[in-house]
């Protein structure tokens, strides 16, 4: 059995959502992230955040839908964040270039002090 | 016909302006082309160049058009090519007589996308490939900061999943029963054991991409590499399914090399490891014996008892760090003191509980009774109860009466005690009896000897006499009886001197081969 990655969304308030995710971003982890991504966006929410915090890995294909949201959040003005990484995976978004264009914090307090302001 | 409409100034600017997005492509270049077509009269599809072929990029109307340009077109059909530069123009309609600005424009806009796309993918390959360096780093670091195996091994099995884009990964352990247990997997399920001799693995380690049955849930291709030490197996890493973006497929020969990569520091890790546990268990093992060493001497006397009229001394110099030889002077009374010598069969740890077991049970018994052949019955009794078959004691027990300086003496398989007289004559302390513990039933037999104003006893354990020369000639009895003659009358401490040093020179430098143990007796005068 392949152990698929879960998702739960929670905190929505005004234009900000905070997403949760349990297990390996990878194809299939990360392409479920894009579709909750864009269906919140469809809702109208502009700042979502994912909280890695039951995530150890993500492999090239999930980061380069990470970017590809991440993109999308550019597009639409929105923003996206991320908080309680692994320093490997902190490390792995610095070398890829995503914590150029998304906010990286070291948890999920601190990051909606800083993302309701 | 509409009026011809031709590409405007802001349209070059989005043109130019394409980052390689696939839906912008469409965005900007469809109705650029459709507009084109209606001008034209045609219906038209624009394939750009990707790795030798030609893809579908944009396409005007609704009719449907390969997705991959063929290498030729169907003779007597509609369609006809037009080749740009890195681009082909498939359409129907009217002839055209050559390109135009126009048309050289759009196919320069999908070159840009096209050319912007790899610029990205290179990129983020080439980050890529510092997160792999860094993984391969790091995962060096952790080795050396941790010895716990299970997390080591997360460690390695992370990174070398995320690197590959593998879905799922393994790692086996090679056990002592010659078959791989499963120390972790991630990303999915994967077999407990796998033998390793089972069908399959062989191929799977060569590169075959299949491998033995069922060796990971719905995997549909497989990776392995050893796990080695100085060409050792000592376990096995398996990645499954290398994804991409379309699904899964079978891992590229340069990722052999990078799965090696992380088995090799699996390797170290797991030595190590090894290495540590054995590190603990010897300092565990070594700290039992200082302490076992700490307790056994505990059991000797250290002060010698001071007796009026008699000096009585006892030494006791183990051949390892715990030993089988043991002595005791206990009071019995007011005016009897006891003398024991006992040497337990073997050396070590064994050796040193029937130590303990001897000590206890004779301060028991000596405590209870009197000194005699029924006491020596019990204790062998005792003794053959309390330890395994092939284990016995010899002991030379004997009692001094302080008024009568009468010695009485019980020896069980004991070397013969000496006496040395003062006027030169000797005699032995015999056996009478077997060694304690060899057979339930014992009978032992006691004698004894009156002392006199400056005779010497010395019992002795064969660790003395069976001391050897690196010729391995014995020191022997006669050597013995010789050194205590020459030192009949110097204090009991220098005779022990004399004998320690005496022994290990004979010794040269030879590891000593028994534990060494004497009593010392001497009648210093006349009694009151």
């Amino acid at each position: 059995m392949t152990e698929s990655l879960k998702l739960t969304v929670e905190d929505e308030r005004d234009d900000l959502a905070v997403i949760h995710t349990d297990g390996y971003i990878n194809n299939q982890g990360g392409e479920e992230i894009a579709r909750v991504c864009y269906e919140l966006i469809e809702k109208g929410h502009k700042k979502l955040l994912l909280n890695l915090s039951r995530t150890k890995i993500v492999n090239s294909i999930g980061i380069s839908i990470l970017i590809e949201i991440i993109e999308k959040m550019l597009e639409i003005e929105g923003k996206l964040a991320f908080c309680s990484l692994t320093p490997t995976i902190q490390k792995t978004f610095h070398i890829m270039g995503l914590a150029q264009y998304a906010s990286i914090y070291p948890d999920q307090e601190e990051a909606l002090k800083e993302l309701s302001s | 016909m509409a009026a011809e409409r031709k590409v405007s100034q802001a349209d070059w600017r989005k043109i130019f302006s394409l980052n390689g997005r696939v839906a912008d492509d469409q965005q900007v270049l469809r109705p650029l082309l459709a507009d084109w077509c209606a001008n034209h009269g045609l219906e038209a599809a624009l394939y750009a160049e990707d790795n030798g072929d030609y893809k579908l990029a944009v396409q005007s109307g609704e009719r449907s058009f390969p997705d991959v340009l063929p290498a030729s077109l169907p003779e007597g059909g509609d369609d006809q090519r037009l080749d740009l530069p890195s681009a082909v123009l498939l359409y129907s309609g009217a002839a055209l007589d050559g390109e135009d600005s126009d048309l050289l424009l759009l196919a320069a806009g999908l070159r840009i996308s096209n050319l912007k796309r790899q610029i990205q993918e290179q990129s983020f390959q080439a980050k890529f490939r510092g997160v792999e360096l860094e993984g391969l780093y790091e995962v060096g670091l952790a080795i050396g900061s941790t010895l716990d195996i299970d997390e080591l091994s997360e460690e390695v099995l992370l990174r070398a999943i995320a690197l590959l884009d593998a879905r799922l990964g393994a790692l086996y352990l090679l056990e002592e029963d010659d078959v791989y247990h499963l120390q972790r997997s991630i990303g999915g399920q994967a077999r407990e054991t796998l033998a390793a001799n089972e069908d399959g693995l062989d191929e799977l380690l060569n590169g075959d991409g299949h491998g033995p049955k069922d060796l990971v849930a719905d995997a549909r291709y497989l990776l392995a590499v050893p796990v080695e030490n100085d060409s050792q197996a000592r376990g096995l890493l398996v990645v499954a399914d290398k994804e991409s973006r379309t699904g899964v497929g079978p891992f590229p020969v340069t990722d052999r090399r990078t799965l090696s990569l992380f088995a090799n520091q699996a390797a170290i890790a797991l030595e190590n490891a090894k290495l540590h546990k054995l590190a603990l268990e010897k300092e565990r093992l070594e700290r039992e014996m200082e302490l076992a060493a700490e307790i056994q001497k505990r059991l000797l006397p250290k002060i010698m008892p001071e007796i009026p009229g008699f000096e009585v001394v006892g030494w006791n110099r183990p051949a390892r760090q715990i030993g089988g030889d043991y002595f005791d002077l206990p009071g019995l009374g007011a005016d009897h003191l006891g003398l024991v010598v006992g040497d337990v069969t073997g050396k070590g740890m064994p050796a040193a509980l029937l130590v303990s077991t001897l000590h206890s049970a004779l301060r028991v018994l000596l405590d209870r009774m009197e000194v005699g052949p029924e006491l020596i019955e019990r204790l062998n009794r005792h003794i053959y109860e309390s330890s395994s078959s092939n284990k016995f004691i010899t002991m030379l027990l004997a009692t001094l009466d302080l008024h009568t300086n009468r010695l009485v003496y019980l020896n069980a398989g004991h070397n013969p005690g000496l006496l040395l007289r003062k006027n030169g004559e000797s005699c032995q302390l015999a056996s009478a009896g077997l060694p304690l513990g060899l057979l339930p039933q014992g009978q032992y037999g006691s004698a004894y000897l009156d002392l006199e104003e400056g005779d010497l006893v010395c019992l002795y354990s064969d660790g003395i006499t069976e001391c050897e020369s690196p010729e391995e000639e014995e020191f022997g009895l006669e050597r013995l009886i010789g050194l205590l003659e020459d030192h009949r009358e110097s204090p009991l401490f220098e005779i022990i001197d004399a004998i320690d040093r005496i022994t290990t020179d004979f010794a040269k430098g030879r590891p000593q081969g028994d534990d060494q143990t004497l009593i010392l007796l001497r009648r210093t005068r006349a009694a009151a």
